[in-house]
């Protein structure tokens, strides 16, 4: 039993402070306002606070935090992307997670299981040696394994998946790793908070002023406030934001789902990615499976769930592991994800001066929270694009430049 | 414990033993007995252990609501987390308590509990998080956490779903929801009704008191007749979730049954709460409805004295029906003020305005007795007034809460009834109806006037959409009349704690007082960093209560403060129920038999299963594969590929919707002809190809990629649809078989089987013809995919056999062989072809295949067209080119592998092989456009880093100048 | 889902192909717009015209659907008064 935990015995009242301050009004004005208080919101309030000096900053939320894709996804973080502008940023930022529960002072569970993304086909298996080939050049510990080695690190599953799809081998990546998904953002947003930023909750942004294409302030729920720069950084909800000033994007916005299962006593100890069966799944340190399957077919702006999407996937899963038949569901759930026709983010400045974007996060942005945190606070700060972001930038396709993690076109959770 | 005598409507059959074993002890219950009641009836105290105390545990709501008793259940296999208060017993079941060390009675991680001390709300948040040390504890961590355990042998089993529709489904077979289906049956209504219990009837069957209960339980005997009689019935069924559109899933225990309604009737009553006091979960402390079917159901006293906590009427029908049963009532304690008791038995001690100050346990943990003492004006209980009571059983019904989730997900505006003290739908959307409990109803007669009111608005509702609007019927005096069936605030301090708010996850209530003292002071925060309501039971018996803490904490009522989403499932679901019986759709083309007797290695091709080679005995797979390509180079082979998808164009417009949709130009095209076509995406990526052969003046037929033929025949039809041309498009996929016949000596191999003039001159080489082949009607299309004479010929797929048949007779003088998938991937790349999806991906576009001479720029109008202008604007970003490998013997590179220039990836090999026709390892690859000069050397990282080079070559490789495809007759 | 010609189906039949949305004239466009036109979307919620497929009858149609609320409002087969509309 760890020391730390002592004073909890010891002490007659609870000895914790507050984790976020709450504050009753908002100021006039900030340096900077970021809207959304999710991962990606308070980790660049966090790293502006903490590697820039820029202290005067307001979170708006208008729900509560980490309440919108931080708290709904299936949280794999991993780096093994296709291009090397992905696997470059993503690499960052699993270095970043790897410190990020001694940084906080706050457990995140992140819990480095290695991740098989499982190649059924031929076609397939030429993708993950594609992907395992870039990884490597970049340092990313990531390599092409056969079926044997996978029936070694997942011994029960069924290889032959019931006949549909017989497992030719995987792209074995060893740093891929899980952690407490609303633990991140409470931690960035201690961490932000402590160091001066004021994280307003049930606060909903209404309108961006804007003057000779220049930020000057924005419109609340709560009240107007001056600033000259605006972080845009609401995953799902960020068309709604464009919209109010005019920038238009690739962005479309699909349901996401996910299933849990009841806690089991731990056996599957890696991540498992099935491309061609359509499965994601880990089992958390509560023994719950988390279960994700790819995205829903059409576009909606609400957190629906359908039972298409339940049966589609515990039939895959029962492929896999057939003596899941009796195991239970007990939730399901969805996000909002925006997704980008290259499968790649749309981050960095744009068209309108003071108005940053951290957006296109579809269905990979919990594992990019601390890069994309650390590159957008740069790109605020310096008004300047992070070099690592450069790729990712709005313009792209007014180049006809897409950064091609579609080429992939497998999962990409 | 023991039986009580027979009664009339108890659910158990005496006249059927049945044997078991919990924790290896033998027991017998009876057919109708739950697992937990036959170990009630057993006298078996504890039934489990909590989830993080390993606290002892047993009934709680015996209505799964709570997961005290939670089993692995073993028959030929052994199944987790089976909940045994609703699991019906059967002869031979054996049961264990999950997570335990060393069985329930003795469970050696009980220890657990002396580190409540060190283990506050989020304790694993705040500490083990040392990068050298968490390893160590996630193993920790991974060792205790978890409940039941899976069975690695247990068969895969996926049931069979059925699909039923009706006009008014009844979800809830109480007394509202029986209501609702006679009223929706009377209108006429085909009705659907659901309840989770094996017998209809609900609460109107339990919760009695006297004999005004048994008038009622005979007038809902007599609705569930009705219901049974006219309305289709599932019970031991739950409705696993509401969808759109009033579809809903119902859980049966064999399979799903997925509903599509006209109307819905929510009708799902309400979850009785714990109070929560300290030591409120100790074997022994149940819920006075508990109690109440225990008695009804099961014909079991829960105790020998009991003491009743009450805050309702409920709580007094309780005490009655215990008395009634000879259960001797020690006390009622009110927690409610002076003239608020009900109706006793006479001589019972009602204690008005007192609590629970705690509960106290006997050795074994269990219920020994309690002590009750007076609430304070402030709602607290003065601990040093506090009067010791003995009893085995504590009953407490002191409130509700609805059980609301489906009616969150249909979309139903809940709002706070401060005089209900209960969560209760303000509005509904259309067709989804409230009623009874859930719908803030709770005395039997108004239950019945409000199910009554909702069925006949869903039967109409039914028939005439919008006839009646979707807010909830009117239900205000019912509403009324319902007194006050809940408590405001039945929670209790004290300085030792183990007072619980959610049993699932052993939440005691200052872990909520903490959570908010840390900033988790809204009730999605609270519940996301104390995980109350994440248990197996989703905060059935908790959620109340955490929002009730929550709105003391921060001085608002339970409406401010809100409640969490209640997401599917209702109750958990079985992934054999909801997988079913899984839909792979596997296609074979007519020639499945032929190429396995010909020892076809199968590898899939989409939904189809190709050769990849034909297996020769004692011959290895590179050899098999290299004498097919053998016998196409020098003399004939024969290949299936039916797979390509087959599609037909008709009409005046044909050829100029080609124009459109394919890169190549097709106006001035000749009957009689092929021509290659290239298809794109707006943004100018390669999409898919095919060979377009035109056979009349306004009809056209044309092949696409395998694994792109549904999907390029429904975005053909949809441009058709916009473009409106004078066009008709017909996928014959599966219509027609095609066989490819190629190698020098395809021509004598076919003339036997068709009067058609072969001669070169007559069906030169791109020709395509229409005639009778081996008898059948065949299309032949010469086309040259894999460089040598060929004919492509297409025959209804019924014939497809015969002419495989055919062609193996007639060539077997020419030593024809089949080829398979692998063979004809490197006679393609001998000729330089691209495989659409292998040399190319998802955002390779056309300009960069170098098969400029297939982009007719000058059209005025293809798709893609316009970006592939722009992006000539721009710079390139790769190329593809082919290469050769300058040394072969250094290493062998696989596709994928990378072309390293300036340490910098700069491309990929998409296609290789060793080409015994060329005499050297020849490619096709991506790369950077300053590699992509014949003659420039490529640097390519193979396994093990080591690095090998290559040359960019011309293409083809084989008969560069394509005489080969043209060759005219045997000369 | 309501297919024009097949009536009331679950939405499980049909294929969503993504907004209606008119193409600009290739000629008169710049290289920007185009590209606007090809990449861009209009992703914020609202009530959009939409190309829907039946998939088992083949029939392609317009749904008029709040992509907030998931309601489709209005559906039919694409005709010149669509193109008209839309333009």
């Amino acid at each position: 039993m760890p020391w730390r935990l002592l004073r909890f015995a010891l002490s007659k009242k609870h000895p914790e402070p507050r984790m976020f301050r709450a504050h009753a009004e908002l100021k006039r004005s900030y340096d900077v306002v970021i809207i959304g208080a999710g991962g990606h919101g308070l980790a660049a309030a966090y790293y502006l606070a903490r590697d820039h000096g820029i202290t005067n900053v307001a979170v708006l939320e208008q729900g509560y935090i980490g309440g919108g894709n931080t708290g709904r996804n299936t949280t794999i973080i991993r780096s093994n992307y296709l291009t090397p502008e992905g696997a470059k940023f993503y690499d960052m930022s699993v270095k970043l997670w790897q410190d990020l529960s001694e940084d906080f002072d706050l457990n995140l569970f992140y819990s480095n299981r290695g991740h098989y993304t499982l190649a059924h086909t031929d076609s397939a298996m030429r993708t993950m040696r594609w992907r395992a080939e870039v990884n490597k050049h970049y340092g990313i510990d990531s390599e092409v394994v056969d079926a044997a080695a996978v029936h070694k690190a997942c011994p029960m599953m069924d290889l032959s998946c019931n006949g549909h799809a017989p497992i030719l081998g995987a792209l074995f990546h060893a740093p891929g790793s899980i952690a407490r998904h609303d633990a991140v953002a409470w931690g960035y947003g201690r961490g932000a908070d402590q160091r001066g930023v004021e994280i307003h909750q049930q606060t909903k942004v209404t309108g961006i002023e804007i003057v000779a294409g220049k930020v000057k302030g924005v419109h609340t729920s709560r009240g107007h406030i001056a600033t000259s720069k605006v972080l845009c950084a609401v995953a799902g909800s960020t068309p709604r934001i464009t919209k109010m000033i005019g920038i238009d994007t690739p962005l479309f916005i699909h349901p996401l789902q996910a299933m849990v299962s009841e806690p089991l006593k731990p056996w599957l100890d890696p991540i498992l990615v099935s491309g061609s069966l359509h499965v994601y799944v880990s089992q958390t340190a509560r023994g719950e499976l988390v279960m994700g399957a790819s995205l829903d077919p059409y576009e909606l702006h609400n957190t629906r769930s359908t039972f298409d999407f339940v049966e589609g996937l515990s039939s895959h899963m029962i492929d896999m592991f057939p003596f899941l038949a009796d195991v239970k569901v007990v939730r399901q759930w969805a996000g909002m994800a925006d997704m980008t026709p290259d499968f790649a983010p749309l981050m960095g400045k744009t068209e309108v001066e003071g108005f940053y974007l951290d957006a296109g996060w579809g269905t990979w942005g919990f594992k990019a929270t601390p890069a994309s945190g650390k590159t957008m606070s740069y790109t605020v700060a310096n008004d300047r694009n992070h070099e690592l972001i450069e790729g990712f930038t709005l313009d792209r396709f007014r180049k006809y430049a897409p950064t091609g993690e579609k080429g992939a076109a497998s999962v990409g959770h | 414990m023991k039986r009580l005598p027979p009664q009339a409507g108890e659910w158990i059959d005496r006249g059927k033993p049945l044997r078991f074993t919990f924790e290896g002890i033998g027991y017998e219950g009876y057919a109708g007995d739950t697992i937990s009641s036959a170990l009630l009836a057993a006298g078996v105290r504890v039934l489990g252990r909590s989830f993080k105390y390993h606290r002892p545990r047993s009934v709680l709501s015996l209505a799964n609501h709570d997961v005290n008793a939670l089993m692995q259940v073993s028959s030929c296999f052994s199944v987790p987390n089976v909940r045994a208060d609703v699991t019906p017993l059967a002869e031979g079941l054996r049961a264990t308590a999950v997570n335990t060390i060393g069985g329930v009675a003795r469970d050696r991680a009980r220890f657990l509990e002396w580190l409540a001390p060190f283990l506050p709300v989020g304790f694993y948040y705040k500490a083990f998080h040392k990068k050298s040390q968490f390893p160590f504890w996630e193993r920790v961590f991974r060792r205790t956490t978890g409940l039941g355990t899976v069975d690695f042998s247990a068969r895969r089993k996926g049931s069979p779903k059925r699909y039923a529709f009706c006009d008014v489904l009844v979800i809830g077979g109480g007394p509202a929801g029986l209501a609702a289906a006679d009223a929706a049956l009377r209108a006429g209504a085909r009705v659907a009704l659901v309840d989770e219990n094996p017998r209809l009837g609900g609460s109107g069957l339990y919760n009695l008191g006297g004999a005004d209960g048994e008038r009622q339980a005979e007038e809902t005997r007599r609705l569930a007749a009705i219901a049974a009689a006219g309305a289709v019935v599932y019970v031991s069924s739950y409705a696993a979730g509401y969808y759109a559109d009033h579809w809903v899933p119902i859980v049966t225990p064999g399979h799903v049954v997925k509903m599509r309604a006209r109307a819905v009737v929510v009708a799902t009553g309400a979850y009785e709460q714990p109070a929560v006091f300290r030591n409120n979960d100790l074997p022994g402390v149940i819920l006075a409805s508990a109690a109440q079917r225990m008695l009804a159901r099961y014909s079991i006293a829960p105790c020998k004295r009991a003491v009743v906590l009450a805050a309702n009427d409920d709580g007094y029908r309780a005490a009655r029906d215990l008395a009634a049963h000879g259960v001797e009532i020690a006390a009622v304690v009110d927690l409610r003020g002076a003239n608020s008791r009900g109706a006793v038995p006479p001589g019972t001690l009602v204690l008005e305005g007192h609590g629970i100050h705690e509960a106290l346990a006997d050795s074994q943990g269990a219920l020994r007795g309690v002590r009750v003492a007076p609430l304070a004006r402030d709602g607290t209980l003065d601990g040093y007034q506090a009067r010791e009571f003995e009893c085995d059983g504590l009953l407490m019904s002191t409130g509700w809460a609805g059980a609301a989730p489906l009616l969150y997900q249909a979309g139903a505006r809940m709002e706070f009834s401060a005089e209900l003290q209960q969560f209760v739908p303000a509005a509904c959307p259309p067709g989804v109806y409230a009623a009874g409990r859930v719908n803030g109803v709770h005395g039997f007669a108004q239950k019945l006037r409000d199910g009554a009111a909702a069925g006949r608005a869903a039967a109409a509702q039914s028939r005439k959409p919008g006839s009646v609007d979707g807010a909830a019927p009117s239900c205000r005096q019912e509403r009324a009349q319902s007194g006050m069936p809940s408590h405001p605030y039945p929670i209790f301090a004290h300085p030792k704690g183990r007072n619980f708010v959610d049993f699932d996850e052993d939440l005691q209530l200052k872990d909520f007082f903490n959570a908010a003292q840390e900033g988790f002071d809204n009730i999605e925060l609270m519940k996301r960093y104390s995980t109350v309501g994440m248990g197996p039971s989703q905060g059935k018996h908790s959620n109340m209560n955490a929002i009730r803490v929550l709105a003391k904490i921060l001085g608002r009522t339970p409406g401010e403060v809100g409640s969490t989403t209640a997401r599917p499932m209702f109750h958990p679901v079985p992934m054999s129920h909801l997988g079913g019986r899984g839909f792979m759709p596997e296609r074979a083309t007519p020639l499945e038999g032929r190429h396995a007797a010909a020892s076809a290695v199968w590898m899939p091709a989409g939904q189809w299963q190709r050769p990849e080679y034909y297996a020769v005995e004692n011959q290895t797979r590179e050899a098999a594969i290299r004498a097919e390509v053998a016998a196409v180079r020098g003399a004939v082979g024969v290949i299936d590929v039916g797979t390509l998808g087959k599609i037909e164009l008709f009409g005046r417009d044909a050829g100029a919707f080609f124009e459109r949709i394919y890169t190549a130009k097709f106006a001035g095209m000749k009957v009689g002809s092929t021509r290659y076509g290239l298809m794109l995406d707006e943004s100018g990526v390669v999409i898919d190809d095919g060979v377009i052969a035109r056979l009349g003046e306004e009809h056209f037929y044309f092949t696409t990629t395998t694994t792109g033929s549904a999907t390029v025949y429904r975005e053909l039809t949809r441009l058709n649809a916009m473009w409106r041309m004078e066009v008709g498009i017909v996928n014959v996929t599966g219509h027609f078989a095609a066989i490819n016949l190629a190698g020098p000596r395809s021509r004598e191999v076919l003339a036997p089987l068709t009067a058609l003039d072969l001669s070169e001159a007559t069906f030169p080489y791109l020709g395509a013809r229409e005639a009778q082949v081996a008898g059948l009607p065949a299309r032949l299309l010469r086309v040259g995919f894999v460089g040598e004479l060929g004919y492509e010929i297409h025959v209804p797929a019924s014939g497809a056999a015969h002419l495989w048949d055919q062609l193996m007779k007639t060539g077997a003088a020419h030593g024809i062989r089949p080829f398979g998938v692998e063979a004809q991937r490197l006679l393609r790349l001998e000729k330089g072809h691209i495989i659409v999806s292998q040399d190319t991906d998802g955002v390779t576009n056309a300009l960069e295949l170098g098969m400029d001479w297939a982009l007719k720029m000058d059209k005025p109008f293809f798709v893609g067209q316009r970006s592939l202008e722009a992006m000539g604007r721009l710079p390139r970003k790769q190329a593809l080119v082919g290469f050769t490998l300058d040394e072969p013997d250094t290493g062998m590179p696989k596709e994928c592998h990378l072309v390293i220039e300036s340490d910098e990836p700069a491309g990929r090999i998409t296609s290789i092989a060793h080409s015994p026709a060329v005499g050297r390892v020849i490619g096709l690859a991506l790369v950077a456009p300053a590699l992509s000069k014949v003659g420039s050397t490529l640097n390519i990282r193979i396994d093990g880093g080591r690095m090998v080079r290559a040359t960019v070559s011309e293409t083809p490789f084989y008969d560069p100048k394509n005489l080969r495809q043209k060759q005219p007759e045997t000369a | 889902m309501t297919c024009p010609i097949n009536g009331p189906r679950p939405v499980s039949e049909f294929f969503y192909h993504g907004e209606l949305r008119p193409m600009p004239d290739p000629q008169a466009a710049t290289d920007d717009a185009w590209a606007d036109y090809v990449f861009n979307r209009n992703g914020a919620p609202g009530v959009k015209r939409e190309w829907w497929y039946h998939l088992p009858s083949g029939v392609w149609f317009i749904a008029e659907r709040d992509t907030a609320t998931d309601q489709v409002l209005r559906t039919y087969l694409y005709s010149d008064a669509v193109a008209e509309a839309v333009q």
